[in-house]
């Protein structure tokens, strides 16, 4: 069977029990002071999380590991690229890691994922950056996401976290492919007006 | 450029997330290259992601985890920004697809599939489930009349085809369940030229039409 794990949404606290940096803090003493100490601590909030969502998709414990070590690697390679305003540090570590993930996990010799920051570089038609903190953007998300429905959650969860394929979500849950997507797109509706002025 | 089609916003998500198959996430990432819209919408969709991250329970890392991360990290490199484009010699293929296509569209070594129909299968790894192709319809002619066994993307490089959803040209994506059929005639004056991502065996209607099931490699 299954376990969803629905009650561990909250954030916790940071593993002094006080609150954690803001991470866009950190990242931006990493990208310009090459800061060796706030990497440190962005390697206390995300790598056991990272190795969490990793093995929850089925790497083994000593690969999680590898996959949330390799991913703060490349924060610190590209911390530079990171363009402030343009979203949470929390979802660009999400983005490097998943496409670590995909290079790594699924051992491709392409790599069919671009950084969407490398697409824009030369574009002049960027959005305007959001003004949200850090810590309010990834709340505001959170509360979002509560907002759906138990079952419109359960298939962005096991998505986004478990990173089930569409047609692996319908078979788990018991439903046709086509209510996978339904519910997803159901999802996106009820979260899209709380995500439009945040990234 | 104006883009009228664009994917479902459940395969947006299911980008965001990782979970495409490789020649599916090939054409999607290749559309987001020529569709600001989507680039933006996948901001949002990543934004789950991020959010989801930070909720995530702390996985213990083992003992001398951090030490190693700095000193890893002790080397200086550090990561320039991927250079755009520059992969292919032709400059009209978009990044994404630029690894997959490096001597660029012209240089494209199509197989006869039908009257006026070429493709040209493209290399996935191992892994990927599905199949990535380029789709050569010759202007003036139509692609036989099809349902699908999947999903099937279909994102126009060149020239325009018509059908029953509309006109697609340049940038343009079709993003097709398994219940659609549909029967795409090329604009005149053009060759069409498309990248196609499918999951499955295409259901040709009529039985002459059969014959022309190689059209997909299959």
């Amino acid at each position: 069977m299954y376990a969803l794990s629905m009650s561990d949404e909250r954030q916790k606290p940071g593993p002094s029990g006080q609150t954690e940096a803001d991470p866009a803090a950190l990242l931006d003493r990493v990208a310009r002071d090459r800061d060796k100490a706030a990497l440190a601590e962005l390697f206390a909030i995300f790598a056991p999380r990272i190795k969490s969502m990793m093995m929850k998709l089925g790497a083994d414990a000593a690969l999680a590991e590898d996959l949330a070590q390799e991913t703060l690697l490349s924060v610190w390679r590209k911390a530079h690229l990171y363009v402030a305003g343009r979203g949470a540090v929390a979802t660009w570590i999400f983005t490097i890691a998943r496409n670590l993930r995909i290079d790594q996990l699924r051992r491709q010799s392409n790599k069919p994922y671009v950084d969407l920051e490398s697409i824009e570089i030369e574009s002049d038609a960027r959005g305007a950056p959001s003004l949200l903190e850090e810590s309010e953007i990834v709340d505001r998300v959170s509360r979002a996401i509560e907002t759906l429905s138990p079952e419109q959650r359960e298939v962005v969860r096991l998505s986004f976290v478990h990173e089930l394929p569409h047609a692996e979500i319908a078979v788990r849950v018991g439903i046709p492919l086509g209510t996978v997507k339904s519910r997803l797109r159901l999802a996106y509706d009820r979260l899209r007006p709380m995500l439009e002025d945040l990234h | 450029m104006t883009i009228a089609f664009h994917p479902d916003i459940s395969t947006l998500m299911a980008w965001s997330a990782g979970t495409l198959d490789e020649p599916f996430a090939v054409v999607v990432s290749t559309h987001m290259a020529m569709c600001e819209a989507c680039r933006e919408t996948a901001r949002r969709t990543d934004l789950i992601g991020g959010a989801l991250l930070k909720a995530e329970t702390a996985e213990p890392m083992s003992d001398g985890a951090l030490e190693r991360l700095l000193e890893a990290a002790d080397d200086e490199r550090i990561d320039l920004p991927e250079p755009r484009g520059s992969d292919s010699v032709d400059p009209s293929v978009p990044q994404p697809l630029a690894r997959y296509l490096p001597d660029g569209l012209d240089a494209v070594k199509w197989k006869f599939s039908g009257p006026g129909v070429a493709t040209c299968e493209l290399p996935t790894g191992t892994n990927a489930n599905g199949r990535l192709m380029l789709l050569r319809v010759g202007a003036g002619k139509r692609v036989p009349e099809h349902g699908h066994g999947g999903q099937e993307l279909t994102l126009i490089l060149r020239g325009a085809y018509g059908d029953r959803f509309g006109r697609f040209a340049a940038g343009d994506l079709a993003d097709h369940d398994e219940d659609v059929e549909h029967q795409p005639i090329a604009e005149p004056g053009e060759d069409c030229i498309c990248l196609v991502a499918v999951d499955a065996r295409l259901n040709f209607r009529s039985r002459v039409i059969r014959t022309l099931q190689p059209l997909f490699g299959f």
